[in-house]
């Protein structure tokens, strides 16, 4: 039963719809403030750039931001309106460096009708008052008293319902707003009024204008000197005030953000749908306006606000593509632009749809996703793992191995960093300006591969080639003792330690040296039956520098031996099983539990718990880590070891609460690691890749790494074909550059691994592609693209037309194999017991796939199924078919084999527009709707009546406060099979927001305790400005809102591993239990993600 | 990204060169190399009060807006007149308004809280203290009691008490209830 679900937040939201500056952490600091939807971003504007300082989580999507300085204060204090008609006024502790808060209340009212063009919120410049504009015909007013405390809110009425935009006025004595309006004749015009404190009402303001631009919908005020508001429309800029009049015609663009430049008000920039921007600049002799100049700068991110900072240093922050921080250079570059992009700050927002897919078949979802809109249409690779930040990288060749040595026994950094190659051995070393440049020990030999170099006790180094054994002083470099391999049996493979060394030569002979000061001692000899392919002695006992025992790989009989030392003594020995060769073995110790790791040459990883007394290796488990040889390695990383495995899928495995954990790391084919702890690159890695060696850090923890292919067009639809390797997904093109703009629509194929376009079919005049599937159908073993489309016809309401495309990749190429006409928009195709299911307007459609009688093929319809408003989402289990309506929330529908035909089985009677739909299990469906709630249905199929079996019964209920666009059954993380997060079923969801958020369900104990911890955690971790957590989880749409159940807010609960000891054992108190046991069963949900 | 950003093809390529002269600059974003690596962000926890202070839980006055106006009205025509009839005069004044009051319980505090807009009134209303305190209502009380910044705690008598006390003693100025704990 999927009943209980916990939600939690892989990627946070990324569309920036507000920014401001101000000196909010401090009177010296200015700080840039981002809105993320329902996270704020603060940074401080310094000297090198932007720092990054807070991400702050508001318990409420965010409808309007605004710094803002009362009387006597020293630093600026931010308001915030949310969308559920809350609102807070924060102020920065800095003793605390805490956000406390201010004010806060519900500026909510019983009756009044929500505004059509969004929320407004103003304060007045000399901070008399906050305007807001929440209901038409209604504007609220929040007055501060002379101490800046703000004071019982009121509305007043305001006679113009259609209100576009208002704002307050500058250098009026009273304050005053002003107010662009539509009227019922679609004329728009701009009003002042002044607000009388004292009367509680309008006073006809100094002036207003009539008929302006039909496209008007900002104003922006100018402050002192000139004061009045600019009004931009689509066709002209006006410049209004009680004594000046002053327009110019502008290029018809719809301008969607502005950022005031001087603090004198005459200069502006205007970012335009099409992300173009343009400075405005107010023309002007001493005080009085003479007139308007428009330029145009040049490109970028179509921008939803925008926040001037400092020294011609701008932010643009976007809702569809990347946000951007942009310097304005005095010279255009060769294209003409005075605009350079310093860095862009990813946004997947609006996520439109996106698949999972495991390229890679690792059993590790990736999410691909259709991000961005219009020109900044992009698809994003979103994956989990661990990233390598490289520092310094070299090209090399042919790389075979890698050590790194200490000059000296006890140094704490390395020096020396041997590189074999196949045929010589090159040492390189740090010199004194840090850099890394190649240098000679005397006692090695350069001339040949080195199959193994370590430090050895008594300032010495020992390397071994297939000849010899060489031991090395450290310091002077002088070869000290050298042990020679028997003429013609020179050695395959060896290891070493600080005081032992373990190598095998051919014939399968095995020797076992110890190292004293300048001497090597052969201390035993062993004859085994066949070749030996891999060798370790990682001393994991109580003696850093000796290990006990040895661990061997064995060409022929595929089986790893222990045996122990110094007597060389077989102890254990473990057939693997199957015919591929164990490539590397290591014995290591995670969290003090002894392991034998052991890696194939497939890519496959076997992990023994080891007994070091017994040698007895227990507990055998199998991993898929890639599908070349694997090399092995430890390293250490905050004092804990870590293990690396290198191939062509290069995996950290690392282990919590005793369990082991395999992390991506985010680089392409590694043959080679090692640790190179230096003085100049402390704790880092030597990673050998494709030619390449390169120097990095290693992130501690995993998180998701983006990859952005940007197209230029706007993706709508994706899904991915795993026979021809290859994406498929329709999308449109915006023609600008004509006189008129113009749509063209596409089905692109894309290569899965390059995303280049391979193929291209070009959608009639007037056609949508709205939904894309990769299916084959019953007798017919071909994979086939199939897509539906729409004919959306400026003059009808619903398109009456659309059609069926069934496309076969062949040579690369899009091949049209079958085409259907249909009656409407083909809003949904699902592949449904070996045929095509489709979701036409109002109708559900079965589709055969019929072989012709000249052998080609068609769609034949079979049945339908009639009664909805638009069936837009559908998802099907079996013979089940889950629809989610365009208003008419879920409703479930059967196939019926022997008759043929679709039937309604079940339906939730709640009037809920959906934006995504998907099956949790048989039971279970889950939903998510307009107003930015998540919703869970039951099937009740052991209901008495009809009636009762007729419904499905709403079982949870919760506020996501994100638009869902599409769920997937998938996962990002690894799903091994021994753990026990992989038993939890998870959905991915991805957001207009650019969230990408997992669902998962959990079994009913752990939500029980779960949600005893989320109640408690309510108490301890508050929302920031007074907002509860309780009242922002409860549904709520027009019509009713109920508290949450069923589902749990697992942001919330994850946040408990960030509090401070004290608050966790408050917790653990509460709960009567171990703040360790907390943590452990905290940090087992993180994984879900 | 390249496409339609080639502006200003207009005959003077440096069109837009003078508007972007003496763009306002505070020392910030000065380093000739912008870092784009400033250190992380951390995710904010708030583990303390977030309960704004007291008198800062701001909600809408819910009278009617017409109602209101007339109140308004009402209120300033016997607030001009309060000025010249003084003390007699409020009194019937606030006599008056005291059945409207009762009726709306809630909104009666809300809207003593508003009177302290007009300072003047304000004043002349606190000095008020009815002869017979035993006939109000403990809500009225209350009332009273909050206008005068006291606590609003306790039984009847000892609200009359308290009245009597700060009535007598002190006028105006709001002061602690930790003072008058004492009195009682």
């Amino acid at each position: 039963m999927s009943t209980y679900n916990y939600v939690v937040t892989a990627h946070k939201p990324t569309n920036v719809t507000h920014s401001c500056v101000g000196n909010f952490t401090g009177p010296q600091e200015l700080n840039l403030i981002i809105a993320k939807c329902t996270r704020i971003e603060i940074h401080l504007l310094t000297p090198q750039g932007l720092q990054p300082m807070l991400d702050v989580p508001i318990y409420g999507r965010i409808a309007t931001l605004e710094l803002f300085r009362p009387h006597g204060e020293t630093q600026d204090l931010l308001f915030i309106a949310t969308e559920r008609y809350k609102f807070c006024v924060l102020q920065w502790d800095a003793d605390a460096n805490e956000v406390l808060t201010r004010a806060m209340g519900d500026v909510s009212d019983r009756i009044g009708r929500p505004t059509d063009n969004g929320q407004i919120g103003i304060i007045d410049p000399d901070c008399r008052l906050i305007g807001l504009h929440l209901y038409d015909g209604l504007f609220k007013v929040i007055p501060f008293d002379n101490k800046g405390q703000l004071k019982e809110a009121f509305n007043i009425r305001l006679e113009e319902l259609q209100v576009l935009d208002i704002k307050f006025l500058y250098g009026c004595p009273k304050p005053t707003i002003v107010v662009l309006y539509q009227d019922n004749k679609d004329a728009r015009h701009v009003k002042t009024y002044e607000v009388s404190l004292k009367d509680k009402d309008f006073v006809e303001g100094p002036w207003s204008q009539n008929n302006l631009d039909n496209g008007a919908d900002l104003l922006i005020p100018v402050p002192p000197p000139f004061c009045g508001v600019l009004i931009i429309g689509e066709e002209t800029i006006v410049y209004c005030s009680a004594s000046a009049f002053k327009a110019i015609p502008i290029r018809p663009s719809i301008t969607r953000a502005y950022g005031r430049v001087d603090a004198d008000g005459s200069r502006y920039l205007l970012g335009d749908h099409s992300g173009l921007l343009h400075l405005l600049v107010i023309a002007h002799e001493k005080e009085k306006v003479t007139g308007l100049k428009i330029e145009l700068l040049g490109e970028t991110s179509i921008a939803s606000t925008i926040s001037y900072l400092d020294n011609a240093f701008v932010y643009v922050g976007s809702s569809y593509g990347d946000s951007q921080l942009i310097k304005l250079n005095l010279q255009p570059d060769p294209k003409g632009s005075y605009v350079e992009v310093l860095e862009r700050y990813v946004n997947l927002g609006p996520i439109v749809d996106f698949c999972v897919v495991d390229l890679e078949r690792q059993g590790q979802g990736q999410v691909v996703t259709c991000s961005g809109a219009y020109k900044d249409g992009s698809l994003r690779i979103v994956r989990n793992g661990i990233g390598i930040n490289e520092q310094a990288s070299v090209e090399l060749q042919g790389i075979k191995g890698m050590w790194s040595l200490r000059s000296a026994t006890d140094d704490i950094y390395d020096t020396f960093l041997v590189v074999s190659f196949i045929s010589e051995t090159r040492i390189l070393a740090m010199n004194l300006e840090d850099e890394l440049e190649e240098t000679e020990i005397e006692g090695f030999c350069s001339q040949v591969q080195t199959l193994f170099c370590h430090d050895a006790i008594h300032n010495q180094l020992v390397q071994v080639t297939s000849s010899s054994v060489r031991l090395v002083s450290s310091s002077s470099g002088e070869l000290r003792n050298e042990w020679h391999a028997p003429n013609d049996y020179s050695i395959n493979v060896a290891t070493a330690n600080a005081t032992q060394v373990l190598l095998a030569t051919r014939g399968g002979h095995l020797v076992y040296l110890e190292i004293g000061d300048g001497v090597l001692v052969e201390k035993k000899h062993a004859e085994l039956k066949y070749d030996i392919s891999c060798l370790d002695i990682n001393p994991i006992g109580e003696n850093p520098n000796y290990s006990n025992l040895a661990a061997v790989g064995m060409w022929t009989d595929i089986s790893v031996k222990i045996f122990s030392l110094p007597d060389l003594n077989l102890i254990t020995e473990e057939h693997l099983g199957g015919e591929i060769i164990p490539r590397s073995v290591l014995l290591c110790a995670f969290e003090g539990i002894p392991y034998l790791l052991c890696a194939l040459g497939d890519g496959h990883l076997l992990n023994f718990l080891l007994n070091t007394s017994t040698g007895e290796l227990t507990d055998r488990k199998k991993v898929s880590l890639g599908t070349q040889p694997i090399t092995l390695r430890t390293f250490s990383s905050k004092s804990t070891t870590h293990v690396f495995a290198a191939s062509d899928r290069p995996t950290v495995i690392y282990s919590s609460n005793k369990k082991l954990l395999y992390s991506n790391v985010n680089l392409k084919e590694v043959s080679h690691m090692c640790p190179f702890n230096s003085a100049a690159f402390p704790d880092s890695l030597a990673i050998a890749k494709e030619g390449e060696l390169t120097i990095g850090t290693i992130d501690d923890i995993q998180k998701l790494h983006i990859r952005s292919i940007p197209l230029g067009e706007h993706a709508r639809r994706i899904c991915h074909q795993e026979q021809s390797r290859t994406f498929a997904i329709c999308s449109l093109k915006y023609n600008q550059s004509s006189t008129e703009d113009s749509e063209m629509h596409f089905i692109r194929l894309l290569d899965d691994q390059t995303f280049d376009f391979i193929s291209t079919y070009s959608l009639d005049q007037f056609e949508y592609g709205c939904s894309i599937l990769n299916c084959s159908f019953s007798d017919d073993n071909n994979a086939y693209y199939c897509v539906g489309t729409a004919y959306v016809m400026p003059e009808e309401n619903e398109p009456t037309k659309g059609r069926i495309l069934v496309f076969m990749v062949e040579d690369r190429k899009l091949q049209l194999v079958a085409e259907k006409e249909t009656k409407g928009a083909v809003y949904s195709l699902n592949a449904f017991n070996g045929k095509l299911l489709a979701a036409i307007n109002q109708k559900i459609q079965l589709y055969k796939w019929m072989l012709r009688d000249d052998g080609t093929r068609e769609l034949q319809s079979e049945c339908g199924h009639h009664g909805h408003i638009l069936a837009l989402y559908v998802q099907t289990r079996g013979d089940f078919i889950v629809v989610g309506d365009l208003m008419k929330s879920i409703s479930l529908l059967i196939y019926k084999h022997e008759e043929g035909a679709i039937e309604e089985r079940a339906r939730d009677y709640n009037a809920n527009w959906m934006s995504a739909v998907e099956i949790l299990d048989d039971d279970i469906y889950l939903g998510a709707e307009n107003n930015f709630n998540l919703f869970t249905v039951r099937k009740n199929s052991e209901g008495a009546t009809d009636e009762e079996r007729g419904r499905l019964e709403v079982v949870g209920e919760y506020h996501l406060g994100e638009f869902v666009n599409r769920f997937q059954h998938g996962s990002l993380v690894m799903r091994l099979p021994d753990s026990d997060v992989g038993k939890i079923p998870t959905i991915i969801f991805g957001t207009v927001n650019g969230v990408i958020g997992v669902i998962a369900s959990l079994p009913q104990d752990q939500y029980v305790f779960m949600e005893r911890l989320q109640t408690n955690l309510r108490k301890v971790i508050k929302g920031v400005g007074g907002l509860s957590h309780e009242q922002w989880r409860s549904f709520y749409s027009e019509k009713k809102t109920v508290d949450s159940r069923n589902f749990l807010d697992g942001d919330l609960i994850e946040s408990f591993l960030d509090l401070g000891r004290s608050r966790m054992e408050e917790i653990s108190k509460v709960m009567s239990v171990s703040v360790e046991e907390l943590m452990k069963r905290v940090e087992e949900l993180t994984r879900l993600h | 990204m390249d496409g339609p950003a080639t502006p200003s093809k207009n005959k003077n390529s440096d069109g837009a060169s003078k508007f972007l002269l003496d763009l306002p600059s505070k020392g910030l974003f000065s380093s000739s190399v912008i870092s784009s690596n400033l250190g992380g962000m951390r995710v904010y926890i708030t583990d303390h009060d977030t309960t704004p202070p007291e008198n800062q839980l701001i909600k809408t006055d819910q009278v009617n807006i017409l109602i209101r106006s007339l109140l308004l009205k009402q209120q300033q025509k016997s607030g001009t007149t309060s000025k010249n009839a003084k003390g007699a005069g409020t009194n019937e004044g606030s006599r008056k308004r005291a059945p409207e009051r009762a009726a709306d319980g809630r909104a009666s505090a809300k809207r003593a809280a508003s009177t302290t807009q007009n300072g003047s009134r304000q004043d002349v209303l606190k000095s008020q203290i009815p002869e017979n305190l035993q006939s109000l209502t403990v809500e009225r009380l209350r009332a009273l009691l909050k206008e005068r910044g006291l606590s609003v705690k306790g039984k009847k008598d000892e609200l009359i008490a308290r009245l009597r006390v700060r009535g007598t003693t002190t006028t105006g100025s709001a002061s602690s209830s930790a003072a008058a704990k004492p009195l009682i």
